[in-house]
């Protein structure tokens, strides 16, 4: 594109101003190396590096905490420790997948329905998710599971089809405080046309709000995950904190508390992290308070 | 094409913008908001017609209104004689390089989030205007014209000062080198200082380009310094258009008499009798019958409550001097 060189001055656009305030916030900052942190670990086990041996029956049942079992065994005597690492990476991948989706899918139409808003095509958007925020969550993720004949995606599909509504409603609003500015009527003045309008004037200026968003939708799909893997409607083929916590409820009642203090404290550490991250991201990026 | 004969460069005939007010449970239509009501004029080639009024008067929907950014309720905008108003997109798209828009906050009239460059060069990139290259010259051309160097092209608006930016949303509206431009209160948002560059830029632009200007603004000084003609504004309606020279010498309807005599005169000893005008702007949603001024006329007489004015020329035929206003007969 630029095929002219020129000599460019530095360039301070507002996402390098945002990331300098962010690199300021040492809470901040914490949490994203806590939140990376739990990421390579979840790299690691995706690429088959760590706790490739955790469905493995490796000792006795109920071991105590050592060297080669770290968090000791449960039951029926697997590694506590690989299986809690393990999971790490499940919740990464329901976060990751239903988060990036879910934000999408609401950015697109929130923006839709907010550049429209006053017409059909918005009434009809909001009647959408009216509908799909009046079921019931646990309901809905039932009957999805039910209709998808037990596919291993039926939880990232329910979840993905009732969190894009938040994000949704929240990127609607903004369009329709953006669409009225006069940038906007002078990209209308030049013949932009409206689809170009709603993508590349209006959406790009609702970043700092799905950025946050996605990140809240990643927490919420981290915390959906472990209680429906926990009910049974989740993680099917895998490990999941919420299948170590279903485990632990008998073992909990004979005294033996290692697989559940394992699941929670790591889903703990990594949804702290996350919400902390949330937040100075939300600061860092906040229009008002960066130009 | 034309403008030789008798066609002018724009011409508003009886214009007409409305908004619909809903309510009830039904989100029924239970009125209308008459923001214009009825406005004709004429601008030729290089001229620049100044609107003037208080705010809420509907000088900016007017503006909007023939740039078709308000859909207008009905009349017809004449641009060489052919009329735009129902133009369907693809036929709007050639028009729209024609006039163009200058908007009177800078902070809100370039997206925080593009450069500069990328400004500028959107008409361009939108009506397909020369090469990647070609555009990429244009732009700093553009930049040069409004007194701004090429070293800025890569930077953000929120890095300029309020007069630069508005510069560089000149320099966007040059981008197509339009006809027209409806300056919207384009320093009514700025410093003193930087008033005058900006309207220097503005003067200069008409003289070299012979742009034609409908100029906005509630700062009579300012309008009287860039203007051709005046038209004043009340209520959605022209009330007097005239000369720049007339106006300001011989004002003739009773609501332009009274912003004159609001006009600062510096000179502590000069005795002037100034027309305080009594009460509010009627709101556009029920206007008053009869003349729209009558309510706060000091001159109102029986018929203004009753007959609404005809506009009159009390100028000669090739100077026309326009009022709305029953004590003209």
């Amino acid at each position: 594109m630029n095929t002219v060189a020129i000599t460019t001055v530095r360039r301070e656009s507002l996402w390098s101003k945002a990331f300098y305030k962010f690199s300021r916030d040492r809470t901040g900052m914490i949490s994203l190396v806590f939140v990376l942190f739990y990421m390579l670990i979840a790299f690691g086990v995706t690429l088959g590096w760590l706790a490739t041996d955790w469905s493995d029956v490796q000792g006795g049942k109920w071991e105590g905490m050592s060297t080669t079992y770290w968090f000791g065994t449960n039951m029926i005597g697997q590694d506590i420790f690989s299986r809690a690492i393990y999971s790490t990476k499940t919740a990464f991948e329901v976060g990751l997948v239903v988060a990036l989706i879910a934000t999408a899918v609401g950015a697109v139409i929130g923006a839709i329905s907010g550049f429209f808003s006053g017409t059909w095509i918005d009434e009809v958007l909001l009647w959408l998710m009216g509908v799909l925020d009046s079921i019931p969550f646990y309901l809905f993720v039932a009957a999805i599971v039910f209709a998808m004949q037990e596919s291993p995606y039926a939880m990232h599909v329910a979840m993905i089809s009732t969190f894009w509504t938040g994000s949704s409603r929240l990127v609607r609003g903004e369009v329709i405080k953006l669409r009225g500015l006069e940038y906007v009527e002078a990209a209308h003045a030049i013949g932009v046309s409206e689809l170009g309008i709603i993508f590349r004037h209006i959406l790009p200026n609702t970043t700092h709000i799905l950025l946050v968003q996605a990140t809240i939708t990643f927490v919420a799909a981290i915390k959906s995950e472990v209680i429906l893997s926990f009910l049974g409607l989740g993680v099917k083929d895998g490990m999941s904190w919420g299948l170590m916590i279903a485990e632990s409820s008998q073992e909990v009642m004979a005294g033996f508390f290692n697989n559940f203090l394992a699941a929670s404290v790591l889903m703990f550490g990594l949804v702290m992290a996350f919400n902390m991250f949330s937040d100075a991201l939300q600061d860092a990026l906040d229009p008002r308070k960066v130009s | 094409m034309s403008g030789q004969d008798n066609t002018a460069l724009l011409e508003v005939r009886e214009l007409k913008k409305f908004f619909p007010v809903r309510g009830g449970l039904l989100q029924r239509v239970v009125t209308q908001v008459r923001a214009v009501d009825g406005v004709s004029f004429k601008i030729d080639k290089g001229l620049t017609l100044g609107l003037v009024g208080e705010s809420g008067c509907g000088k900016s929907t007017l503006g909007r209104a023939i740039l078709r950014l308000h859909e207008p309720t009905s009349g017809q905008i004449l641009i060489d004689g052919q009329d735009i108003v129902g133009l369907p997109r693809s036929r709007m798209g050639e028009q729209r390089r024609r006039m163009q828009i200058i908007f009177q906050d800078p902070f809100a009239s370039l997206s925080p989030r593009r450069t500069v460059a990328q400004i500028i060069r959107e008409p361009l990139d939108v009506h397909g205007i020369g090469t990647a290259q070609e555009r990429e010259r244009r732009v700093i051309e553009l930049l040069a014209d409004v007194g701004m160097g090429a070293e800025i092209r890569d930077r953000y608006p929120h890095e300029f000062s309020g007069g630069q930016r508005q510069r560089i949303g000149i320099a966007r509206a040059l981008a197509l080198e339009p006809d027209f431009i409806v300056a919207d209160e384009p320093v009514s948002a700025l410093d003193v200082s930087v008033q005058s560059q900006v309207l220097n830029l503005i003067a200069e632009l008409k003289k070299k380009r012979g742009i034609a200007f409908l100029f906005i603004s509630h700062d009579l000084a300012v309008i009287q310094h860039v203007s051709d003609e005046i038209g004043v504004m009340y209520l959605g309606q022209i009330v007097e258009h005239a000369t720049v020279g007339d106006l300001y010498s011989a004002p003739k309807h009773p609501y332009t008499q009274a912003l004159m005599s609001a006009i600062p005169v510096p000179d502590p000893t000069a005795r002037r009798t100034r027309i305080v005008l009594e009460g509010d702007v009627p709101s556009p949603m029920n206007p008053p019958a009869g003349c729209l001024f009558h309510t706060r006329c000091p001159q109102a007489q029986d018929r203004c409550r009753t007959t609404v004015p005809a506009m009159l020329n009390v100028g000669s035929e090739t100077n026309p001097h326009r009022v709305a206003c029953h004590l003209q007969d």
